[in-house]
């Protein structure tokens, strides 16, 4: 019964198992890797590109403009596109193009704003919800259902009320909105990173809960935010429209995409550009968060990462 | 094949040796809730139930026992990852139960940790360089970026991998090189004790032999006591200095790794025992299996008394009546088991409350 029947290797015990070949990588940052495997994906490259045009003109948006957004012309209502007018005018006779590139400001704006609150509250109520459970969950979570319980519309009537419209307070608004959504996905991706063995494994070697928070967990349940973030910008944009149409967002003559939209919507049979171009805006910006969000979820995973990187040499 | 016994000197027991972890009536229960929006306790599975063992300074301790008894467990308290419900470890002479903040962060520093499944212990977002260096960071070693790069450097080549390795993903490694980095990690902290739970289970048995001696190797180079736990019986005989058995929670027979393997003296021992296949074809043919009946109860209701007793083929009256103590058993010092054919030493079961045997004030330890 002394017979220990496991083979003893041969004289060195790394023989076989520690070959791992040397390929050595060039010492590029790892940022610069990131945008480079990004780059390789025409599709989130593409998206990328015309998200940065799209900024871009909202930034220099009263340079880009061909006409002042605000300037009425009677003679020139309701006319169709034309090379005077690209997109046509709407029913005041003002430049649609000129309209679209303005609005992009206030839209992309409020939507950043309002997802960047609430991504940033919202991740971080998930986060401790998730990671210490117990009471920190219920009292988190419950509070959440609150939040949830109200509807959508309703609750950011009531934040507008008491701040009064405005670009900023849209944002806050629409930002409070999706907090408990972003504590949802933040939350059910963490209860499932929290029991992994590496973080177990943290744990043993003496990492503190902010170490273990920041250094494994985020990063492990960060694809399902990644996606939720993407597709809220996507919502935030529709409900800025929303709001603008109840007339607690964008104030008038003042455009946003969602203003447009809802103004031209009572012209559609007559002229399907007032409500048109504004809605390709919308669908574009939409689109390319879409794209991008799922091309940096694949950049961002090593695993992913590898794969790419190697098919593409 | 003996020599793996032999050479280690003296038998361990002899005398006072230098105890360097210690668990005096261990506890680990966990709560069992009900179902329902109040979530009331209805009971407690006892996953470690009154252990008492002690890990010398230098030696390797195997704990074996069937899946579910508790070795994981076990292994997490005495590094208090899972918090001890009762009893008491001591690390080097200190209370590990009752550490603050700054004493506990020194303990994982001493006591590493090496996982079942390497699939699953590396975070697959960080490189090995960062995983390898993440308890230089916490522990502040090797303080500046050049000190800690050498020093991951250097641990890789100590586990036997290509330093030039750090910057890669575990999920380009196989399971035996990803056990490795596991190892690396353990060991960057320079800690006196490792638990190693069951670090060889998810291997390919060449790769188990691999790391089985690379782990013998690091014992002997850097000094370390490892604490092996494994379902692997012919495994933890091949590294184990002392041999420690447990069943549902309870540790049962501790002893010399020969003397455990040559004469166990706890039935339950010897069934385990049987069960390892002999590497001759003729041995193997004479080989006696003793087979259990039934099924180990379940740790939210442990037997009164001997808690192996019903499946045990040697059960007699005491064993129902009086909750066994370990007990010097066998011709080697430092031999002890829990079993009543041995004389019957323990604590009496009290009539009131039949399904529970005595617990913290078992005067027999």
């Amino acid at each position: 019964m002394t017979g220990a029947p496991l083979p003893e290797p041969a004289a060195s015990p790394t023989a076989t198992d520690a070959g791992v070949r040397s390929t050595q990588r060039a010492p590029r940052p790892r940022w610069r890797e990131t945008l480079g495997l990004l780059a390789r994906n025409p599709t989130a490259a593409i998206a990328a590109a015309v998200l940065v045009l799209l900024v871009l003109m909202a930034v220099f948006d009263e340079t880009v403009a061909p006409d002042g957004p605000n300037e009425i012309s009677v003679d020139d209502r309701l006319q169709a596109p034309s090379w005077a007018h690209p997109f046509g005018t709407d029913d005041l006779g003002r430049d649609i193009l000129s309209r679209v590139v303005l609005g992009a400001g206030v839209s992309l704006r409020v939507g950043f704003l309002a997802v960047a609150f609430a991504l940033v509250v919202g991740a971080l109520v998930g986060l401790l919800a998730g990671f210490y459970g117990r009471w920190v969950d219920d009292v988190l979570m419950r509070f959440m259902d609150v939040l949830f319980a109200f509807p959508a519309v309703l609750l950011a009537i009531a934040v507008l009320a008491v701040r009064g419209p405005g670009a900023g307070n849209t944002a806050l608004a629409i930002g409070i909105v999706y907090v408990p959504v972003f504590a949802r996905v933040t939350r059910a991706s963490v209860l499932g990173v929290r029991e992994e063995v590496y973080v177990r494994a943290s744990r043993s070697v003496g990492a503190s809960d902010w170490r273990l928070l920041t250094r494994h967990v985020l990063p492990n349940a960060a694809p399902p935010i990644i996606v939720q973030t993407s597709i809220s910008l996507a919502f935030a944009v529709l409900a800025e429209a929303a709001l603008s149409f109840l007339g607690l967002g964008t104030q008038p003559p003042n455009p946003s995409w969602g203003l447009m939209l809802a103004e031209g919507r009572g012209f559609i049979d007559i002229a399907w550009w007032l409500a048109f171009f504004p809605g390709m805006a919308i669908f574009l910006t939409v689109l390319c968060f879409n794209l991008l969000g799922d091309g940096l979820r694949d950049v961002l995973d090593p695993r992913q990462r590898t794969l790419m990187a190697g098919g593409g040499r | 094949m003996s020599s793996v016994f032999l050479d280690k000197g003296s038998a361990p027991g002899q005398g006072r040796r230098d105890v360097l972890v210690s668990a005096r009536g261990l506890e680990v229960h966990f709560p069992v809730r009900s179902g329902g929006p109040l979530r009331r306790t209805t009971g407690a599975l006892r996953a470690v139930d009154g252990v008492d063992l002690d890990v010398y300074r230098g030696e390797t301790l195997g704990l074996v026992g069937e899946s579910g008894c508790g070795k994981s467990t076990l292994g997490n308290a005495l590094l208090r990852l899972v918090p001890p419900t009762g009893g008491t470890v001591t690390f080097d002479g200190l209370d590990v139960t009752a550490m603050g903040r700054r004493q506990l962060r020194d303990l994982r520093r001493r006591a590493g940790m090496v996982f079942q499944d390497p699939f699953a212990s590396l975070d697959p977002r960080r490189t090995v360089a960062q995983t390898v260096s993440e308890p230089l960071e916490v522990h502040r070693l090797h303080p500046g970026r050049q000190a800690r790069a050498a020093r991951v450097r250097e641990l890789l080549e100590l586990v036997g991998l290509d330093p030039a390795v750090a910057s890669r993903y575990p999920h380009e490694f196989s399971g035996g090189q990803r056990q490795r980095v596991g190892i690396a990690r353990a060991l960057a902290g320079e800690p006196d004790f490792l638990v190693c739970d069951e670090a060889i289970a998810s291997l390919d048995v060449s790769i188990q032999a691999q790391v089985l001696n690379l782990l013998r190797r690091l014992q002997r180079q850097l000094g370390l006591t490892l604490l092996f736990i494994s379902h692997d019986l012919s495994a933890v005989r091949h590294v184990s200095d002392r041999i420690a058995v447990m069943y549902l929670g309870r540790v049962v027979e501790v002893g010399p790794a020969t003397a455990v393997a040559a004469e166990p003296q706890m039935p339950y021992t010897r069934a385990l025992l049987s069960a390892v296949p002999l590497p001759h074809p003729a041995l193997e043919r004479s080989r006696q299996r003793i087979v259990l009946r039934g099924d180990v109860p379940s740790p939210a209701r442990v037997p009164s008394g001997c808690r192996f007793r019903t499946r045990c083929p040697d059960v007699f009256e005491p064993c129902p009546d009086v909750d066994p103590a370990l007990q010097a058993v066998g011709s080697a010092p430092g031999h002890v088991a829990a079993c009543h054919l041995h004389g019957v030493v323990g604590t009496p079961v009290r009539r009131e409350d039949p399904a529970a045997p005595a617990g913290a004030g078992d005067p027999a330890r």
